[in-house]
């Protein structure tokens, strides 16, 4: 009861979490992935090249590219247009504008369980092989509304792979050659860059420097604020992590569960051949001129 | 919305006099009977709640109590509501929904039925109108569910080979009732006797809905219209020009759930999968 008096206080105020429900616009561009994806990363890159004089750190990105599922209603509708919003929604058609990030699920589910332990969603001690059939069913707290990774990623590439209003992009090709990604970025949004800008964007936003913002910042960014240290928010931002750190049994689960869209983004399956992502829902074939690079 | 609405609104939830929609407490054993607007859903949750109770006979006011639509009831009422609950909605995909009916029908009849809920058909030439209506359905561009493509793969890619996710195609379930139902039936965890079946289907018959429809309508709060169970009428009911741009926007998954393109969009089809074959 409580709890409800809240929400309604909450929502009368226009205080209440813009979450899925909230008012959008046409010219709204939103930068959506499953958790642990590359999105914060994104969000600097992003953020660094719209406002050029202004460094982004966590004591602005909100007002620059706001999370849904940090701020409330009242505060989305006050950020002037056109915006760029952040999200971790499963497909939603009053997005219209979307770039997605996908990244390999075998390194999401490593960094989604920190994540998990970093804020009490789980217990600390809580086994990696019990939390893995949990984490691919979508069925671990915190994941309960947004769905699997599969589920998540199918239902905006089955519905906007191809459309003009969706850029898709691979968190791995972003490590390897971020300068080219920010630069599809850049275009779909209609900036006008130059090389150099971008790699002073990338310099800007590289994992070393928000590392150091978070040591100083962490306790004043509405995400990480009165959470435990020991556990940084900002990861390895590494690809491949898996290979050393992942059971077999548990790349098994994975591949099992999710190996032909796996393999339509083209991350190589390492225990299992893939049936190829049946058409017609997704052609993906030739999505990628930029290959990944190579695994060390 | 003002001040004054989310007040008004903040005392109906406290309440629980507001419809769910998007705050419904899902339970695991719920099974939501989801489609596309204009997909023959009327009728066929009908259907179904004529399958689930035969005595007494299901009545158009108490289908809305047997399978309620997500914003046709209050919280309250979903919540006293015995389990397990059989719910109507029309979004795309949600993760939350874990047993899932989903009812697809041709996207050139869902186009004239659509127009028809909001427009006075005045016949295949309908015009510049009706063609930015169409225009305006393929691309879903106002829609907050999305377009009909959208919506149906948004479910079928996420979903389509889940156990707890049934295909029904409304096409089938009007010229195969009995057999689309026991499917149904089966889904639901029902024993349904052959008998049993054929009686459902009896009461839900068209014609026995438009008298039920005429014979109630004077009492219902509210009563649903029903569209004309004629498949396959956008043959003759559709201009050439919009049945193009139907099967040039969404094609390969028409195919794929056995909707027959006419020969233009055939070609296209083959034109493009030709093409990726190349570029492989």
């Amino acid at each position: 009861m409580i709890h409800e008096l809240r929400y309604v206080l909450d929502h009368i105020l226009g205080r209440d979490l813009a979450e899925r429900y909230f008012k959008t616009f046409p010219d709204d561009t939103f930068l959506v992935s499953f958790p642990r994806s590359g999105n914060t990363w994104t969000r600097f890159l992003i953020g660094n090249l719209v406002r050029p004089n202004e460094a982004i750190s966590f004591l602005n990105v909100e007002r620059v590219i706001p999370d849904t599922s940090a701020l409330s209603n009242r505060y989305l509708e006050r950020i002037p247009r056109p915006r760029i919003i952040k999200s971790h929604q499963f497909f939603d058609a009053r997005y219209k504008r979307v770039i997605y990030i996908v990244r390999d699920p075998r390194d999401v589910v490593l960094s989604y369980y920190n994540f998990q332990r970093k804020y009490g969603e789980i217990d600390d001690q809580y086994p990696l092989e019990q939390y893995l059939p949990r984490f691919i069913a979508g069925d671990v707290p915190g994941l309960i509304g947004w769905g699997s990774w599969g589920e998540h990623v199918l239902s905006w590439l089955a519905t906007r792979h191809n459309s003009p209003g969706f850029l898709l992009l691979r968190y791995e090709a972003m490590l390897a050659d971020p300068v080219c990604e920010l630069g599809k970025v850049a275009k779909f949004l209609g900036i006008e860059t130059t090389a150099e800008a971008l790699a002073a964007v990338v310099e800007r936003s590289s994992a070393d420097n928000m590392r150091r913002m978070e040591k100083t910042q962490s306790d004043k960014w509405v995400v990480t604020k009165g959470r435990r240290k020991d556990i940084p928010f900002v990861g390895k931002a590494k690809e491949g992590g898996w290979q050393s750190l992942l059971p077999e049994n548990a790349i098994d689960e994975i591949e099992e569960a999710w190996g032909p869209l796996m393999k339509a983004l083209g991350y190589q399956l390492t225990r299992r051949p893939a049936a190829p992502l049946l058409p017609p829902y997704i052609h993906l074939q030739n999505a990628y001129t930029v290959p990944i690079r190579q695994q060390v | 919305m003002s001040v004054i609405h989310r007040v008004a609104y903040g005392i109906k939830h406290i309440l629980e006099l507001d419809k769910p929609r998007h705050h419904l407490m899902v339970y695991a054993d719920d099974t939501f009977v989801v489609s596309f607007p204009g997909s023959g859903d009327t009728w066929t949750v009908f259907l179904i709640a004529n399958l689930l109770q035969l005595k007494p006979p299901v009545t158009l006011p108490d289908v809305e109590r047997f399978i309620p639509a997500i914003d046709g009831q209050t919280r309250r009422f979903f919540r006293a509501m015995p389990r397990p609950r059989v719910i109507q909605h029309h979004e795309s995909f949600d993760p939350q929904y874990k047993n899932v009916i989903y009812i697809v029908r041709d996207p050139r009849d869902v186009v004239v039925s659509a127009y028809n809920s909001t427009h006075e058909w005045t016949g295949a030439d309908g015009g510049d109108g009706f063609m930015s209506f169409v225009t305006e359905f393929v691309t879903g561009e106002k829609s907050d569910i999305g377009s009909w493509g959208e919506h149906v793969a948004s479910w079928i890619a996420t979903r389509g080979n889940a156990p707890r996710f049934l295909l029904l195609r409304y096409e089938d379930l009007v010229s195969e009732t009995v057999r689309e139902l026991d499917k149904v039936a089966r889904f639901l965890g029902r024993q349904a006797t052959a008998e049993h079946l054929a009686e459902a289907v009896k009461r839900s018959s068209v014609e026995n809905k438009h008298r039920l429809e005429q014979a109630q309508s004077a009492g219902a709060k509210k009563t649903t219209s029903f569209p004309l169970a004629k498949e396959g009428g956008w043959r003759t009911t559709l201009p050439k020009a919009a049945v193009c741009e139907i099967e040039s926007a969404w094609g390969p998954l028409m195919s794929t759930l056995g909707y027959e393109l006419s020969e233009t969009g055939a070609a296209k089809c083959r034109a493009t999968e030709v093409a990726e074959l190349e570029r492989d």
